[in-house]
């Protein structure tokens, strides 16, 4: 069982991250702007794209079903969820049940599965051909995930994400490449679930109108577009928590908490920095020839598991 | 006016014609050297258009109907071929369409580029075209009567406006996909295009099996109201509205027509003038489409990009003409304002700093990767097709067939210079991209040669006479193609006809085969491609929809309006 101070942890990040996630894409909609030479909007335009979206009308198609209307909860709810249960600003997971890698990596399935299901159930053929992307993605990306995560757990020898990375910040892992690579393999899984160019398949814009998207408007809208940023830092504190858990507190102290916080927001901001001079100096990549670049991180994390058994 | 007969360009086509068919022509009209205007039997209409389009190397730039009633007695349906074989003129086939029957055989079945043409012609005039495959209608709505034909001159007042009757859409959209299909509409309103259009996929899962589409949501009714109300100069600065990125190629190409039908000559000057500002004007029409282009394979760095050096194209524009779109520099007979010492020294100079921007521009856009991916062998245009419907610009040009009016019919100041024709035989989005891309630094070179080689010398001429019902073509190369006019004077300081035919109007019917066998994402980049101008091919909006009502306001109140941007008369 947790302790209170535990819980009182994990309510806290979760708030904290949530309140937050606006305000990451928000930086990351400034610095794209930078890079066209725009002057673009503040760093604070997602929080009043947000106030603004919930002051309007919520019109939902004719032909949609309930779980159109619920997924926004839903999906908001599930990375509430999971916004509990990774190690951000510690290196243990706050509640331990939560910040398991296949509880994590299914609650991330759990909303795929109903962000697809309410673009089919909006009875918009864009969205639907969106969902459809989004669940391809989901096939093709899921593989390497797990591939990775599970040869770090080998690695460290417990699924518990808290335990990998403390494992690993400690360097007590028996091989450096194994780790290595299956970061690599990682990284690059968790750009393409970040949704941003070339990967933007489900949403994008110009081709599908925005996907499963298209039909949301007013409050449901806002809800989707602050759950798709928090969803965006959580994958990033995801990929952090475990492969560059350097800095973060590994007591329970309000020093310690105070300067996990800070590094973490360092790691984000040079980590989007770096995703954002991908994202803006490339076109989209055809939809069709994505599982070719997919196999690219298969293979690394195929690779980092013989490295695993050969013990490099 | 006299044309010597030893001058006349295309005067072999006809007795090649002759030849073949012999009693097919039954008089013969040149109004330039190089236009003439032959009307021919009904009853061989098709073989004879059949003939010049595959025989003699022409092209269907347009198809203008008439209600010469008042004149002749009957209808009459001009197709307008560019003949661009060994002797490069305009040849114009007139069949005349008895005013009781209104029946004329189609040409649709032995040449397809007539298509778009002949179901105008059934709209706005009522005539019928005789076997024409696709019946549907063209221009007008779907609840629109049956029985009113716009351009007929006895049908209706140009403010007219026939109530709306249905609010749901009837039209068929044709699908030849074999299998099974979804349907994938785009639009009429579509977040990649600001102008409404309505594209129908079919779709296998991505696969786009077969599409169709409609346009004409914005039908302007300009033709109708330049008949109607306007004097002929006045029509020169409507011209310039028909399109909001190449409007000076409108206003060039309906003067011209004018000046040809009148035989006025314009000095030389003012013809070097016309075609630095159509550079210019294509310039940033290129520039435009390069960074639309990057918009829509998700490249938005470059779109910015492209968007920041097409500023200075603008800039090049306010120079030359006092507003950043080329507008308002025409009149019948030559310019309005003349290009000074300093002000080409400024465009020399603008000029170079455009090169140098462009190349950098052009380079990353082709260097960066994965755009090559989205571009290449996409959007297919078989040179067959190509040939069959008589497409215009960059689309054609792509596909391997050089002509390009500048160089075929040298109009304005081009035939003072020396012309390149651009062409790839890509066949895809990406040689249309590079034809363009080629062609600003074409225009870059055209601008410096242009401000060399102007004479000096007067701007306009206004020694000359309106004469009723003479008619002739005018044309030019826009940024997309070629446009071409063809106006006819009337008796009452009024034209009596004035048809105008934008480039993408030639370019909409083959964009169904460039859609098949490819993927819905790449839907927007194809379209992107045509470099499609909606209104233009719409022509056509005095009434606010919205509102209901419609607002005459007197120019003082839109002076007024323009200086002190308060109060808007239209609120």
């Amino acid at each position: 069982m947790p302790t209170l101070s535990h819980l009182l942890l994990a309510l806290g990040q979760a708030l904290l991250l949530f309140a937050a996630a606006p305000l990451v894409s928000g930086l990351s909609r400034f610095e794209r702007a930078k890079m066209h030479t725009r002057h673009g909007p503040g760093i604070f335009q997602d929080y009043r794209d947000i106030a603004k979206l919930l002051k309007r009308q919520d019109i939902t198609p004719p032909d949609a079903g309930g779980v159109f209307r619920v997924m926004p909860i839903v999906m908001l709810a599930t990375l509430f969820v999971i916004a509990t249960g990774l190690p951000i600003f510690t290196r243990f997971t706050p509640l331990a049940a939560v910040g398991d890698l296949i509880t994590i990596v299914y609650l991330f399935a759990l909303l795929r599965f109903f962000f697809s299901l309410s673009g089919i159930d909006s009875g918009s053929s864009f969205a639907g051909i969106g969902a459809s992307r989004e669940l391809t993605m989901g096939v093709l990306v899921e593989p390497i995930m797990m591939l990775a995560l599970f040869v770090a757990a080998l690695l460290a020898g417990s699924t518990n994400l808290g335990a990998i990375g403390t494992a690993i910040a400690d360097g007590e892992v028996r091989s450096a490449a194994a780790t290595v690579l299956a970061g690599c393999a990682f990284a690059f899984a968790i750009y393409i679930e970040l949704g941003k160019l070339p990967y933007d398949m489900a949403e994008a814009e110009q081709e599908l109108q925005e996907g499963p998207l298209t039909e949301y408007s007013g409050p449901s809208l806002a809800l989707v577009k602050w759950a798709m940023a928090l969803k965006q830092t959580l994958v990033m504190g995801w990929f952090i928590a475990v492969f560059l858990p350097f800095g973060s507190a590994t007591e329970l102290s309000a020093g310690g908490l105070l300067v996990g916080l800070i590094v973490f927001v360092v790691k984000l901001f040079v980590l989007f920095g770096l995703v954002a001079i991908v994202e803006n100096s490339v076109a989209r990549a055809r939809f069709r020839l994505t599982p070719q670049h997919s196999w690219l991180g298969v293979g690394a994390a195929s690779l980092a598991f013989v490295f695993f058994l050969v013990g490099l | 006016m006299d044309i010597l007969s030893q001058d006349r360009v295309g005067a072999s086509i006809l007795s090649a014609l002759r030849g073949v068919l012999p009693h097919a022509i039954l008089q013969e009209e040149w109004q330039t050297p190089r236009q003439v205007t032959i009307t021919v039997k009904p009853s061989a209409l098709q073989d004879v258009v059949k003939t010049l389009y595959y025989e003699h190397y022409g092209w269907v730039s347009v198809v203008v109907g008439n209600d010469e009633r008042s004149l002749t007695g009957v209808f009459a349906v001009y197709y307008v071929l560019s003949m661009e074989g060994p002797e490069k003129c305009h040849i114009v086939v007139r069949v005349e369409v008895p005013a009781d029957t209104q029946e004329f055989p189609s040409v649709t079945p032995v040449v397809p580029a007539c298509v778009w043409g002949e179901r105008e012609v059934r709209d706005m005039f009522g005539l019928k075209p005789v076997g024409l495959p696709d019946e549907r209608r063209l221009v007008l709505p779907d609840d629109w009567p049956d029985d009113l034909h716009p351009l007929r001159k006895d049908s209706m007042d140009y403010r007219m406006r026939p109530a709306p009757v249905a609010d749901n859409e009837t039209y068929p959209f044709i699908n030849e996909a074999k299998g099974e299909t979804t349907i994938v509409p785009v639009g009429p309103l579509h977040i990649t295009s600001d102008e409404p259009g309505h594209f129908r996929l079919f779709v296998d899962g991505e696969d786009i099996i077969d599409a169709d589409y409609r346009m004409f949501y914005v039908h302007r009714g300009m033709e109708k109201v330049a008949e109607s109300r306007m004097g002929y100069n006045e029509v020169t600065f409507l011209a310039d509205r028909v399109c909001g990125i190449c409007g000076y190629a409108h206003s060039v190409a309906y003067t011209t027509s004018i000046e040809n039908a009148l035989g006025i000559n314009v000095p030389a000057r003012a013809q070097a003038i016309r075609s630095i500002l159509l550079e210019t004007e294509r310039m940033h029409s290129h520039l435009l489409n390069l960074g639309l282009v990057c918009h829509y394979v998700g490249f938005d760095t470059g779109f910015q990009q492209f968007f920041r050096v097409r500023e200075k194209a603008m800039t090049l524009a306010e120079l030359l003409t006092g507003s950043r779109k080329t507008y308002a520099m025409n009149l019948i007979g030559g310019v309005r304002r003349d290009i000074l010492g300093e002000q080409a020294a400024e465009t020399r100079r603008v000029s170079a700093e455009l090169r140098v921007d462009t190349q950098r521009l052009v380079d990353i856009l082709l260097e960066t990767a994965n755009v090559g991916g989205r571009v290449n062998g996409v959007g297919l245009l078989d040179k067959q097709i190509a040939r069959d419907y008589s497409p215009v610009g960059p689309l054609v040009r792509g596909s391997g067939h050089a002509r390009d009016t500048r160089a075929d019919h040298a109009f304005a100041g081009y035939g003072l210079v020396k012309n390149t024709i651009r062409s790839h035989d890509g066949c895809d989005v990406l040689a249309r991209t590079l034809v363009r891309a080629e062609e600003v630094f074409d225009s870059l070179d055209l601008i410096d040669a242009l401000l060399d080689t102007a004479p000096g010398g007067a701007i306009l001429t206004e020694d000359f006479e309106y004469l009723p019902h003479k008619f002739a073509l005018g044309f030019t190369e826009a940024p997309r193609g070629e446009d071409i006019h063809w106006s006819m004077t009337g008796d009452n300081q009024k034209l009596y006809r004035w048809r105008c035919r934008a480039s993408t109007y030639n370019n909409w019917p083959v964009l169904r085969y460039m859609l098949r066998g490819n993927t819905v994402s790449d839907a927007p980049v194809i379209v992107g491609s045509l470099d499609p101008c909606y209104s233009c091919t719409d022509r056509v909006t005095f009434v606010d929809v919205r509102k209901q009502k419609s607002v005459t306001v007197p120019i003082e109140e839109v002076e007024r309006y323009g200086r002190e941007r308060k109060n808007s008369p239209l609120k």
